[in-house]
């Protein structure tokens, strides 16, 4: 396929202002509902607009930062390192001069919109400093609201939304900056709409987040809805362990409540996770997820399917740690729960098939040899 | 141990002495919200090193004196920020770890960390609310270092980190979340102080974290995802509070903690190549004394603090590390 230049691709979209627009306020989502064109269009818009804010948190790869994540070291000579500091003086005169006149203002009990204001000129330079984003809430609750319509409030809250989306696509790990959406919505006098619930990735704060709004929002998303949104995501990615995680915590609701029968929906789950484990049998998530439905093993009839299932996968892939540690959780749950529905023989048979994996797995998997080793010691004879 | 190289204890002191030093430095101001926690790093990476000394003992305490928030009753990170449970634990560990708790109003701080428990049991970090099990370990964690954790209610703490724990044996962040390497070490942590283990599903954490150690010996907080020199420890300690540290390879995480190593200006990264920062120093070398590298102090793998200050405190738990190895030259 021909690659056609960013400049066109960027033409293509941006006669779609509103198109645009819902990518800077949710990208996240809008890159599982969009073409690869757009996305990568949008990414260039992205990038142009974080240029205009923020220049300074490029130079947080100086060695003074007490905690980085993924920053490749880079060496300066002595030269450079005294040049990069003449230039960084201005900004941190601005960045001084900010920081005391907020300080100097919250110290005062400055509740005004002037001192609102310097809150966003700070935190737009540094998003981390957790006393401003103190400070300005403070300022909304006894400032600015009382002299409110609903109306207004709910446009604050929203603006401070929008603004929160924009730093988040810098940072999106940053604790406070979540947390302040949090506050937001939980002051929205209207709740949280549909369109904030869209994040995702690997990263928690974003899932967590969504698990936030969707128990808070007014007119709840239902679960079904919740669990074909993650059918999606595993769909594309089937070690997205995010996903597995939060289907199985909308089914353990669903299958209680009756919503969903049990037995059913059970059968559907070990097919798509069996579909997973076949497609790549390295990839922990699937495994984990499979043994979340094993559960305590309470069925002799699915565990000894299930095993078998395992059981040819593993004479195809003969070195496979996975299949090899799942054989054998399952084969001691079998001993374990439904022993006394074996004879003497079987019993054997299957200690003799644990002992045998557990070697196996000490020579495929050497790093965790003492774990196999000990759970072959405490095998019953 | 011969092929495995040298921890170069004089550089990283160097390194960690020299961060409060270059005071013009827009970084340094940038990062003032997490000055009270570098330092808490820096000094128990000293200790841990065997250089406690190296970092002056009253700057130090009067700096921390310096960040305390008498509206609040806590302590900020810094002078005129707002307390926290984050800095108010990290002073509360320094001045521990300084023999100078006697400076502190204890009923005064033991009401504000009283103050931030939910009616679920889980702590908030501050005021505004943000809720999650690490503020319940720093309540949890404060509170046992004063010596006031007779004025808790245990139950109401634990069953909400019940809550928590997920089908892998992990436990994650808030009730419903997914189990991440950095929440259970706080969840376990905080277990650990209130003598609740029996919570705990041994062989099925043990088994969760174990599978946490990647083929180039480093350690991840979820499945599927990169290495990391801080995990290190929070797999580590809560290896150790199962008493299940031997279940990875420690030889294999010894050389990539001891790989992260910038070798020319000091200090630890995430990972190779990356840029160090005090942080994943202390964490770092917190997990080399959970293993067993040689010339290192012993940790406490609940407190992160010297283990010998901790049992003397009779604080110690049913934690166990790996034997201290002697140097093979
Ligand atoms: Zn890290």
């Amino acid at each position: 396929m021909r690659v056609k230049s960013m400049k066109t691709m960027v033409l293509q979209v941006l006669p779609n202002f509103a198109l645009a627009r819902r990518a800077v306020n949710f990208p996240r989502l809008f890159i599982s509902y969009h073409s690869n064109l757009q996305i990568q269009a949008i990414q260039v818009l992205l990038v142009r607009e974080q240029r205009t804010f923020l220049q300074v948190s490029t130079i947080k790869q100086s060695a003074l930062s007490p905690l980085m994540h993924g920053v490749k070291r880079i060496r300066y000579t002595q030269e450079a390192l005294e040049a990069l500091k003449q230039r960084e003086k201005a900004k941190l005169k601005e960045f001084q001069a900010l920081t005391e006149e907020v300080l100097t203002k919250k110290k005062a009990g400055d509740y005004s919109k002037d001192a609102f204001d310097s809150t966003t000129r700070l935190l737009r330079v540094n998003p981390e400093f957790y006393t401003v984003w103190n400070y300005r809430r403070n300022i909304m609750i006894h400032g600015i609201f009382p002299q409110c319509s609903p109306a207004e409030i709910n446009d604050q809250l929203s603006e401070d939304l929008s603004m929160t989306t924009a730093f988040l696509k810098q940072h999106p790990k940053v604790y406070w900056i979540w947390n302040h959406r949090r506050w937001c919505l939980e002051n929205v006098p209207d709740g949280p709409s549909e369109d904030d619930i869209n994040a995702d990735s690997r990263n928690f704060h974003a899932w967590d987040y969504r698990r936030y709004v969707l128990a808070t929002m007014p007119v709840p998303r239902t679960e079904l809805s919740e669990l074909a949104f993650t059918t999606k995501k595993i769909e594309a990615n089937f070690s997205n362990f995010s996903a597995w995680h939060q289907r199985s915590k909308l089914l353990s609701n669903l299958w209680e409540s009756g919503k969903l029968d049990s037995s059913k929906s059970k059968e559907d789950e070990f097919e798509l996770v069996l579909n997973a484990i076949y497609t790549d049998p390295e990839d922990q998530s699937a495994w984990i997820y499979h043994a979340w439905l094993i559960g305590n093993g309470n069925d002799a009839s699915i565990l000894n399917r299930e095993i078998k299932a395992i059981q040819e996968l593993l004479d195809e892939q003969p070195d496979s740690k996975w299949c090899m540690e799942s054989l054998v959780r399952y084969k001691r749950m079998l001993l374990k729960n439904h022993g006394g529905s074996l004879s003497l023989d079987e019993k054997q048979r299957l200690y003799e098939e644990c002992s045998s994996l557990l070697t196996q797995l000490q020579e495929v998997d050497p790093q965790r040899r003492r774990r196999y080793q000990e759970i072959a010691e405490s095998l019953e004879h | 141990m011969t092929s495995v190289p040298k921890l170069n204890i004089p550089l990283h002191v160097k390194y960690i002495q020299s961060l409060g030093e270059n005071k013009d430095d827009l970084t340094y101001h940038m990062t003032a919200h997490l000055r009270m926690n570098a330092i808490y790093w820096g000094l128990t990476a000293l200790i841990v090193m065997g250089h406690k000394d190296a970092l002056n003992r009253e700057e130090m305490i009067d700096f921390v004196l310096s960040c305390w928030d008498d509206q609040a009753g806590g302590f900020g990170a810094h002078p005129d920020h707002d307390a926290h449970i984050h800095s108010t634990l990290s002073a509360i560990q320094i001045l521990t770890m300084q023999g100078a708790l006697d400076k502190l109003d204890i009923p005064r701080v033991t009401k504000f960390i009283l103050s931030l428990q939910q009616p679920s049991g889980v702590f908030a970090g501050d005021s505004f609310g943000e809720i999650d099990n690490r503020f319940t370990f720093c309540a949890i964690n404060a509170l046992g270092l004063l010596g006031q954790l007779d004025k808790l209610d245990v139950e109401k703490t634990v069953s909400y980190i019940r809550k928590c724990k997920n089908f892998d044996g992990g436990y994650g962040a808030v009730i419903g979340a997914e189990s991440h390497a950095a929440m259970v070490y706080p969840s376990l942590g905080t277990l650990s102080i209130l003598n609740r283990m029996d919570e705990v599903d041994v062989d099925t954490l043990g088994w969760w974290l174990a599978e946490r150690q990647l083929p180039n010996g480093g350690l991840n907080g979820r499945p599927e995802k990169l290495e990391d020199v801080c995990y290190s420890f929070w797999v580590l300690s809560s290896l150790s509070m199962i008493r299940k540290l031997h279940w990875i390879d420690a030889d294999k995480l010894i050389a990539f903690i001891l790989s992260a190593e910038d070798s020319e200006h000091g200090g630890l990264a995430d990972r190779p190549g990356d840029q160090p920062d005090v942080f994943h120093t202390v964490f770092g070398v917190a997990g080399l004394s959970l293993l067993g590298y040689p010339g290192l102090v012993d940790i406490d793998p609940v407190y992160c603090m010297p283990a010998e200050l901790i049992e003397s405190m009779g604080l110690r738990t049913g934690w166990e590390a790996l034997p201290r190895k002697a140097f093979t030259s």
